[in-house]
């Protein structure tokens, strides 16, 4: 089995170089070496998101599958996980939560809470793609649609995920164009 | 009945057999404050409107935090070691020849199992399934697989990467599997048949001439090739003859009907389907050899009997272990998890770590290859009907579900299929035969429907074609036959309370998606060339609850004024940690401050069960119940909708009991402090004057009292300040007196302990005192026979469009009118019903698998073929939905987590034929289905 060391950052912490071996996914790569198991496994094809984990570049940030993504693809990247959106104490205990997490927590968006780490990964890259780029107020359901269409539910039906994410987006201010 | 037959004997909650049973479940160890953390947070609650802002686990979940079992590893539990094994299961593609061993040549010599684990390795350390499950955890060399995806090797690594890769590489092939002759697929009787069949009195209301309430089940005498031998039809015979007679004189009328009855025969069909469960099965364990004790994660929704059966397993086994420390975590099923086998394999692997934790996870080929299904059914149904009042007189059905190649709850799918085909109609003659079918696929059990799902979607369609026929509006001739209060069910009982279908049909008929349909289709249509247009309406009743509804709630209020509730039930995704807390702020005016599911020890009230209480018999009943300490039943899973109900009864009760002989009598002694009685002495206050406002106690215009004054006073005074209680209920519930401050108080609960302030003597280990009954009346054995006494109803409206050239049906819109009582939570129910119109949806149009070979045992499949609905396929910005405002305040709350998925199927069958004029009988209605039939030339609208 032949390995090679990984970088990466993760929620903001450095790790590595851990020594990985090549052909394993990411997936795997939190699950087992560093404990970040928030990011769920649910096909391991790429097709239900549950694995979603956002990748930050100079481009700005996009969703990445981390059950069909080899985990050596992130080396020397910084990626965050659902485990980094809230703020924590010292003790790792939510003190606040996204604005995201917090339209999801109102809105009663999830049931089991399985896939929740995508649909939270996949809502953040759209506000934060929305803050760059504003939409029309009329284009903002099909916004919010072809953003989270790739993600499955199994219990929820979809409702109170989209209209937390539809909520969030025409109430947060420069995510909408004010006079289109 | 047994309508969930689990076979279970005995069971001491801390002692099994002889091994010593520990629940390190969420709230009471280091675990627990891993898994339930957000719970020990008070609930997010508005005490000025009494609602909760979000679900108690909301936070975790939407964190990310551990809290399923298949987030655990080793290193996450406290004292276990924390190098994790890994573990498979090699499973069969094929159940048509012998079983002749594997070759893992494939792996190599770096990839090679560190432990390989088979058939003989587990006679040899005496393990096994429990008796529930059948034979062979492992199959043995030489024996035909009884079904395809059957397990036999379990094959464990030390470590990860090679885990991985081994894995990786053993997927999709077909030559790891030796194989012997060629012998054909087992060939075995049906696991079970039933036939309903009654005959009622003049009206609705009169008593039945015959009825299984009455009388009795049907049951065969034996099986010629797989079909039932029902007993001879003999009018003056033993009471199946008779009821053979009865059906016996149905079916000749409907061969030869009366000139204006109109008889509509129509054969029916739907699939087997995967629970699809986001969070595979999973087990994680350690066997600590050197204090021979068993630690087992496992992702269960009935870890009760995860907990009795491993103990038993353990002392019939040849381990040497001798302690059981089960951890049930926060989990997802739809049923596919309650009395499922991966536990046990969980449970078996655990002795073959070498000292490490072994994990057992499912991927999803994995899953798919060996999770529990939805039973694929086929229904023949005749239904004859009077022309000139569109009254239903006779409906017979003969189904058969496919429970697969080992028996789960297969008998009690096929009988609740057949008690809930009437669904919302009253029927005054019927004869309803259901078997269950030994088959060569993947085992079939309790999954979301549980029979109804199949057999109510059917009914819903052959009454809307029996309108189409007599030319009648689908609801006018549904209200004409409707099933109203105080009417009879196809068993003979009366179900409880006020049947509410008729609102529900009133207002279904009064929507303008029904009323204005022909002007929509058209204007659709115009508006839209080659797309057709229809709109569908189904409406069902579904029950809710087993029959043996069992359960164990704690409610307790420290001195610092903390509420504290412990519960059986295990949190499956549908918020009942939320609204069991919730359904505490009615007595304390908050809901309980902390949560503990999923809990097993009830050593406070040390109860015991000796039979099976859907098989009991009434001479059994009435000798048992002498004891106090006896119950027909322990403990419930959490399934069959039974949360809100069922369980909330018990939390209800207990809570009722700390309030009523704790905080009320220390609010009145607060109260009447002061010369002369007080600020009371001049009031005439009642109990039920009291309310809690903004956090405060008051009554009859007393100064408001917070919790924690009152608490300190009923801990002073030695008043209760904790109770935990039994409850039982077979379709009524268990009732008992106790003696109680003096006086014989008779309350709906089979057992009680009561904690008690300052200086009271407990005698139990948590400072409790049993308060054994003086008197208890439980529902009649025969009530057994009752099949459904609780329901709830629901009537979807759907809207869609059917593309003609491709045969892709585009929901349109969809409208739900429910009736479930008061709801706990709003924001849970109307999520329930979006989530379960959801998965109707899925059923309906998309999702299917096949039996056998080409279907999921041959560990081929995904959610790349296997195609779950997705945002765009559930209308998810037009559809809407209503609930029936409660009669009053004090309606309970109902069970509603699996009949909201029904009418959405048949609605869409419905609909489908609105648009495209041809009816539909086999299930899932796909593209290529609809195309074939528009395609087909015009002889009739049968496709």
């Amino acid at each position: 089995m032949k390995t090679r060391p990984l970088t990466l950052t993760v929620n903001g912490r450095r790790h590595g170089p851990l020594d990985i071996p090549e052909g394993l996914m990411l997936i795997d790569v939190l699950h087992e070496w560093l404990d970040l198991t928030g990011t769920r496994f649910g096909c391991g094809q790429g097709v239900c998101r549950a694995c979603t984990v956002i990748v930050d570049d100079a481009d700005g940030s996009r969703e990445m599958r981390t059950c069909i993504t080899g985990a050596h693809w992130f080396d020397g990247k910084q990626i965050r996980t659902v485990e980094g959106h809230a703020t924590r104490d010292a003790a790792g205990a939510v003190t606040a939560v996204s604005p995201v997490q917090q339209a999801f927590l109102d809105h009663y968006s999830f049931q089991c809470g399985y896939c929740t780490p995508g649909f939270v990964n996949a809502a953040t890259v759209l506000v934060e793609r929305l803050a760059k780029a504003p939409i029309a107020k009329a284009d903002v359901e099909a916004m919010v649609g072809a953003a989270l269409e790739p993600h499955l539910c199994r219990c929820t039906g979809y409702v109170r995920y989209y209209e937390a994410v539809r909520d969030l987006v025409l109430r947060t201010p420069g995510l909408v164009k004010e006079n289109a | 009945m047994p309508v969930r037959q689990d076979r279970r004997q005995f069971l001491k909650t801390t002692l099994v057999a002889g091994i010593a049973v520990t629940i390190a479940s969420p709230g009471n160890s280091a675990l627990a404050a891993l898994l339930e953390r957000e719970n020990l947070r008070p609930a997010p609650w508005n005490p000025k409107d009494g609602s909760l802002r979000y679900r108690v686990d909301a936070t975790a979940k939407a964190c990310g935090d551990k809290l399923f079992a298949y987030d655990m590893r080793a290193r996450n539990l406290p004292g276990w070691p924390k190098d994790q094994a890994h573990a498979m299961l090699l499973r069969v593609t094929r159940a048509d020849r012998v079983y002749a061993g594997f070759d893992l040549a494939a792996l190599g010599e770096e990839l090679k199992p560190d432990r390989i684990v088979t058939a003989a390795d587990l006679a040899k350390d005496g393990l096994k399934f429990p008796p529930f499950y059948g034979d062979d955890l492992l199959l043995p060399e030489g024996k035909t697989p009884a079904y395809l995806g059957q397990a036999v090797a379990i094959l464990v690594w030390h470590d990860f990467a090679r885990y991985r890769f081994a894995k990786n590489a053993l997927k999709f092939r077909d030559d790891t599997i030796r194989w012997g002759d060629e012998t054909g697929p087992l060939e075995r009787d049906p696991w079970a048949a039933f036939r309903y069949v009654r005959v009622g009195g003049e009206t609705p209301f009169d008593d039945d001439r015959y009825s299984t309430l009455k009388d009795t089940v049907v049951f065969p005498g034996g099986y010629k090739k797989q079909l039932p031998q029902w007993p001879e039809a003999l009018a003056g015979g033993k009471l199946g003859e008779q009821g053979m007679a009865h059906a016996q004189a149905m079916a000749r009328e409907l061969d030869a009907p009366p000139a204006d009855w109109l008889v509509l025969a129509r054969d029916y069909a739907t699939q087997s389907i995967d629970t699809a469960a986001l969070e595979p099965d999973n087990a994680n364990g350690w066997y600590d050899a050197a204090n021979a004790t068993l630690h087992l994660i496992v992702a269960s929704q009935s870890p009760q009997e995860v907990a009795e059966e491993c103990a038993k397993l353990m002392a019939a086994s040849r381990t040497g272990a001798k302690r059981l420390v089960l951890h049930p975590c926060y989990t997802v099923g739809y049923g596919s998890k309650d009395h499922t086998h991966m536990p046990f394999y969980g449970f078996a692997a655990s002795f073959y770590g070498d000292g490490r934790p072994v994990r057992l996870a499912n991927d999803r080929y994995e899953q798919f290859q060996s999770s529990l299904k939805r039973h694929a059914f086929s229904m023949k149904y005749r239904v004859a009907v009077e022309r000139k009042t569109g009254k239903i007189q006779i409906f017979t059905a003969d189904m058969q579900g496919n429970g697969g190649g080992r028996c789960n709850f297969s008998p009690s799918v096929a009988l609740v299929a057949a008690t809930a085909a009437q669904s919302i109609y009253y029927v005054p003659r019927s004869d309803m035969a259901s078997t269950a079918l030994a088959t060569r696929a993947l085992d079939a059990g309790s999954a979301r429907g549980y029979g109804t799902l199949q057999s109510m979607a059917a009914t819903e369609m052959i009454v809307d074609e029996i309108a189409h026929e007599l030319g009648l509006d689908a609801i006018d001739l549904r209200l004409a036959n409707v099933l109203r209060t105080g009417m009879k069910n196809t068993q003979g009982a009366i179900p409880g309370g006020a049947l509410r279908a008729d609102e529900v049909l009133e207002k279904a008929r009064a929507h303008p998606l029904w009323k204005d349909r022909a002007a929509r289709k058209a204007d659709y249509e115009n508006r839209h060339p080659g797309r057709r247009y229809g709109v569908g309406f189904a409406c069902v009743q579904k029950d809710f609850g087993t029959g043996a509804e069992a359960a164990f709630a704690q409610v307790e209020v420290s001195r610092e004024g903390k509420i504290r509730l412990r519960h059986i039930a295990v949190e499956i995704g549908t918020g009942m940690t939320s609204s069991q807390s919730v359904l505490c702020a009615r007595w304390f005016g908050r809901p309980a401050d902390a949560v503990e599911t999923a809990q097993t020890d009830w050593s406070d009230l040390p109860l015991v069960a000796t039979h099976d209480p859907w098989l009991m018999q009434q001479d059994v009943q009435d000798k048992q119940e002498k004891n106090p300490r006896w119950t027909p039943h322990l403990a419930t899973p959490t399934s069959a909708s039974n949360s809100a109900y069922f369980y909330g009864h018990a939390t209800s009760e207990a809570a009722r009991l700390v309030f009523n002989h704790g905080l009320w009598p220390a609010a009145l002694a607060l109260w009447g402090r002061g010369y002369g009685g007080g600020q009371l002495a001049p009031l005439a206050v009642r109990r039920e004057d009291a309310r809690w406002v903004d956090g405060r106690l008051t009554a009859g215009g007393l100064a408001p009292l917070t919790l924690e004054a009152i608490v300190a006073h009923a801990y002073e005074a030695g008043l209760v300040t904790g109770a935990v209680v039994h409850t039982f209920n077979r379709w009524q519930w268990a009732e008992a007196e106790f003696p109680l401050d003096g006086a014989a108080e008779r309350l709906p609960v089979d057992a009680l302990a009561l904690r008690y302030g300052d200086g009271a003597k407990a005698t139990t280990p948590n400072g409790y005192r049993v308060v054994d009954r003086s008197r208890v009346f439980y529902p009649p054995a025969q009530r057994n026979n009752a099949g459904v006494t609780y329901y709830s109803a629901i009537g979807t409206l759907v809207e869609l469009a059917v593309e003609r050239a491709s045969g892709k049906v585009h929901l349109l819109n969809h409208h739900s009118i429910l009736e479930c009582g008061n709801a706990i939570v709003p924001e849970l129910v109307s999520g329930q019903l979006q989530g379960g119109i959801a998965m109707g949806i899925g059923h309906a149009l998309h999702e299917f698998l096949p039996l056998y070979e080409d279907g999921p045992g041959n560990g081929t499949w995904n959610f790349n073929r296997y195609t779950l609905p997705r945002g765009s396929d559930v209308a998810v910005w037009t559809q809407t939905g209503e609930v029936l405002p409660a009669l009053s305040e004090t309606d309970p709350p109902k069970g509603m987590a699996e009949v909201v998925m029904i009418p959405i199927v048949g609605a869409i069958v419905n609909a489908v034929h609105h648009a495209t004029d041809k009816r539909f009988y086999d299930l899932p209605l796909t593209p290529s289905k609809i195309l074939a039939a528009l395609d087909a030339p015009p002889n009739g609208d049968k496709a």
